[in-house]
C-alpha cells in the first residue's frame, strides 16, 4: 500500500549552508487496512516522512510509493488520499464553510451543501461557519481540517497529530470515527505524540529516531517486548522471608505484591509448591507503549552513545 | 478541470476581495483620483474638462496596472509562504490547474477593473457634457492587455523569489531602466570609448532590455490615442499586438513559473 525504502532527505540551512539531515535512510511499508502510526522525538522525521509519503517533498534519494504509484502533487491518487497536517496551512482569509467547500471540490467528487452543513454540525462548527479561518482558534481550524477529510470516507487517510488542540469531547468522537473508518477498511497512516491514543487505536507502530525507523512491528509485538517480568501475588501466610529474587515487593496483610524475574518462574514455582504458599495472580507484566517507547529510545541512545562515543541521542531537525 | 478551475478561481477572487494590502492599496489610489477630480467640478471650462477626464482615466489605468501586478505577486507568495498549497496539491488538482486558475483570477479582476474605470470615464464624459470618445475604450483595453503581461512577469518572479525582491525587481530593473543603460553605454561607445569592457557591458544591457518584458510594447505608437482619446481606423491593430504579446508572454511566464513549482524542493 505505502512503501518507503532508503528514503534520504537532507537540505541545508539558510544562512549557515549547514547540511541537516531530516530523513536518513528510512525504511517502511504500510499494509492495506493498516492502521499505522509514527512515533518518535520532535524533529525525529515524522512529519518530514509523512511529506514524503504525499509527494510534497521530494526525497533527496530512496524511493517512496503509494498504490504502486510514485506520488505527485496533485495527481489522481489523491481522489482515494485525505489528508491533515500538523499545522494550520489553511487558506486563513476563508471562512469555514468556504474552505471546507473548497477543499471538498477540489476532490474530484461532487459534495451537496447538506454533506458539508451535517459535516459542520457535527464537529460543532456550525454557528462559526461565517468566521475567517484566521480568526479561528488552532481547535477550530483542526477541526475544519477533520471535516475535509473525512467528506469523502477516502481509502487512505495521513493524519499529522490529528487532535492537538481538541477539546476532550471531539477527541473522544474523532476515535470512534477513525475506529468506524478503519473498519471499513481504510489505510490509516497517523502521527502522533499521544502514545496512549496511538494504543487505542493502531494496529502497527514504526518508532522513528534520527530519520530512520529503529522498530517497526505490531503493537501488540512492541506492548509485550521486553515482558522479562511477571507479577506475582501470594498469600504469604505471615511469613517474612520472601525469595530474594524478587523485586518491588510490597506487603498488604498476608498479600506480597512482587515482580517475578522470567528466568526464576519455574525456581519460584518449586518455592510455592514446597512452601505450600497460595499463589493468587501470576501474569506477565503489561508494558504500555509508553514503556517501550522509552525502552526503544534508550537503547538507541546507547548504541549512539557507544558508535559515537559521547552521549545524547541524535537528532535530525524536521521540515514545516 | 472546469469544477477545479472554478473552484480554485472564486477561492482567489475571496483573496483578492479580503487582501488588506490590496483594500489599503485601492483606498490610497482612490482618495489620490477623488481629489484630482475636484477642481473640474468647479470649473465650467470643456478643455479644463477634458483634460481632467484623460488624467483621471490615465491616473485610474496606472492604478490598474499597479493593482493588476500586486494580485499577481500576492497570490503566488502568499500561498508560498503560508504552505496552504499543501491543501490544494494532496487533493486531485493539478499544479497546473491551480496556476491556471490564479493567472486567470487575476486576469478577471483586472478585466473588472478596467471595466469600471471605462465606466467611469464614460460617466464623467457624460456628467461634464463631453462627447464619449473611442479612445477611452481603446485605452481600457490596452490597460488590461498590458494588466495581462504583467501580471504573468510578477507571477513569474513571486515563484521564484521573495515578494520584496521581486517587487524591487519589477519596479526598479525593468526593461525602460537597462533601455536608458542601453543608451548611455552606445552614446558613450560612438563618443569613443571603445574598450572591450564597454562593448560587453553595452551588449548585456541591450540584451536585458531585449529580454525583460514591456507592459506598453507600442506605447510611442498609440501616444496620440492617449492625448486625443480618438482612434485611427489603422490604430486598432496595435492593439491586437499587444494583446498577441502579452499572450506570449503570458504562456512563457507560465511555462517557467509551473517548472519552478513543479521543481520545489518542499511545498
Amino acid at each position: 500500500m505505502i512503501f518507503a525504502e532508503d528514503v534520504h532527505v537532507h537540505f541545508r540551512t539558510r544562512f549557515l549552508r549547514r547540511k541537516v539531515r531530516a530523513l536518513n535512510g528510512l525504511t517502511l511499508e504500510v499494509r492495506d487496512g493498516d492502521f499505522f502510526a509514527l512515533v518518535g522525538q520532535n524533529g525525529a522525521g515524522k512529519s518530514t516522512a509523512m511529506y514524503c509519503f504525499l509527494g510534497l517533498l521530494r526525497p533527496t534519494s530512496g524511493k517512496v510509493e503509494i498504490m504502486g504509484q510514485v506520488p505527485e502533487l496533485g495527481c489522481g491518487l489523491y481522489k482515494d488520499i485525505a489528508y491533515l497536517p500538523e499545522e494550520p496551512h489553511y487558506h486563513l482569509y476563508l471562512t469555514v464553510e468556504e474552505a471546507t467547500r473548497y477543499y471538498s471540490s477540489l476532490s474530484g467528487k461532487r459534495v451537496s451543501d447538506k454533506a458539508i452543513n451535517e459535516s459542520l454540525e457535527r464537529l460543532g462548527l456550525a454557528q462559526f461557519k461565517t468566521l475567517p479561518l484566521a480568526k479561528c482558534s488552532k481547535g477550530m481550524k483542526q477541526k475544519v481540517g477533520i471535516a475535509q477529510c473525512l467528506i469523502h470516507e477516502p481509502k487512505v487517510l495521513f493524519l499529522d497529530e490529528p487532535t492537538r488542540g481538541l477539546d476532550p469531547l471531539i477527541v473522544r468522537e474523532f476515535r470512534e470515527t477513525l475506529r468506524e473508518i478503519h473498519q471499513r477498511g481504510a489505510t490509516i497512516v497517523m502521527n502522533s505524540h499521544v502514545l496512549s491514543e496511538i494504543e487505542m487505536l493502531a494496529n502497527r507502530v514504526a518508532i522513528i529516531e534520527g530519520g530512520k525507523v529503529v522498530v517497526q512491528d505490531d503493537l501488540q509485538n512492541l506492548l509485550t517486548l521486553n515482558q522479562e517480568l511477571y507479577r506475582v501475588i501470594f498469600d504469604g501466610n505471615g511469613n517474612g522471608a520472601v525469595p530474594e529474587y524478587l523485586t518491588a515487593v510490597e506487603r498488604t496483610g498476608h498479600l506480597v505484591r512482587a515482580f517475578l524475574p522470567k528466568a526464576r518462574l519455574s525456581e519460584f514455582m518449586e518455592v510455592v509448591r514446597t512452601s505450600g504458599l497460595l499463589l493468587h495472580e501470576c501474569s506477565l507484566k503489561k508494558t504500555s507503549l509508553e514503556e517501550s517507547f522509552f525502552n526503544i529510545i534508550k537503547g538507541e541512545a546507547m548504541i549512539t552513545e557507544n558508535a559515537n562515543g559521547r552521549s545524547g541521542i541524535s537528532s535530525g531537525v524536521g521540515v514545516s | 478541470m472546469a469544477e477545479l478551475l472554478k473552484a480554485n478561481i472564486l477561492a482567489d477572487v475571496t483573496f483578492y476581495r479580503r487582501s488588506r494590502l490590496l483594500l489599503a492599496f485601492t483606498l490610497v489610489f482612490l482618495l489620490i483620483t477623488a481629489l484630482q477630480s475636484l477642481p473640474p467640478l468647479f470649473m465650467n471650462s470643456g478643455v479644463q474638462n477634458f483634460n481632467s477626464l484623460q488624467q483621471i482615466v490615465s491616473t485610474l489605468n496606472f492604478f490598474i496596472l499597479i493593482l493588476s501586478a500586486g494580485m499577481g505577486l500576492l497570490i503566488i507568495s502568499s500561498h508560498l509562504r503560508n504552505r496552504s498549497l499543501k491543501m490544494v496539491f494532496t487533493k486531485p488538482c493539478r499544479p497546473e490547474i491551480w496556476l491556471l486558475s490564479a493567472f486567470l483570477s487575476a486576469g478577471a479582476m483586472s478585466l473588472f477593473l478596467n471595466i469600471v474605470v471605462l465606466g467611469t470615464g464614460v460617466l464623467l464624459s457624460a456628467l461634464w457634457h463631453l462627447p464619449v470618445r473611442v479612445g477611452l475604450i481603446f485605452i481600457s483595453a490596452e490597460a488590461f492587455v498590458a494588466s495581462l503581461g504583467l501580471i504573468a512577469y510578477l507571477i513569474l518572479l513571486a515563484m521564484v523569489m521573495h515578494p520584496a525582491v521581486a517587487a524591487i525587481v519589477a519596479i526598479i530593473f525593468n526593461a525602460d531602466l537597462f533601455y536608458q543603460f542601453d543608451l548611455w553605454t552606445k552614446a558613450a561607445v560612438r563618443s569613443g570609448n571603445s574598450s572591450l569592457a564597454l562593448r560587453m557591458v553595452e551588449r548585456l544591457f541591450h540584451s536585458l532590455y531585449i529580454l525583460l518584458p514591456i507592459v506598453y510594447p507600442f506605447d510611442k505608437q498609440t501616444q496620440n490615442i492617449h492625448s486625443s482619446l480618438r482612434v485611427l481606423g489603422s490604430e486598432w491593430k496595435y492593439l491586437i499586438f499587444s494583446f498577441g504579446y502579452a499572450l506570449a508572454l503570458s504562456a512563457f511566464c507560465y511555462c517557467v513559473s509551473l517548472f519552478a513549482l513543479k521543481t520545489r524542493n518542499h511545498i
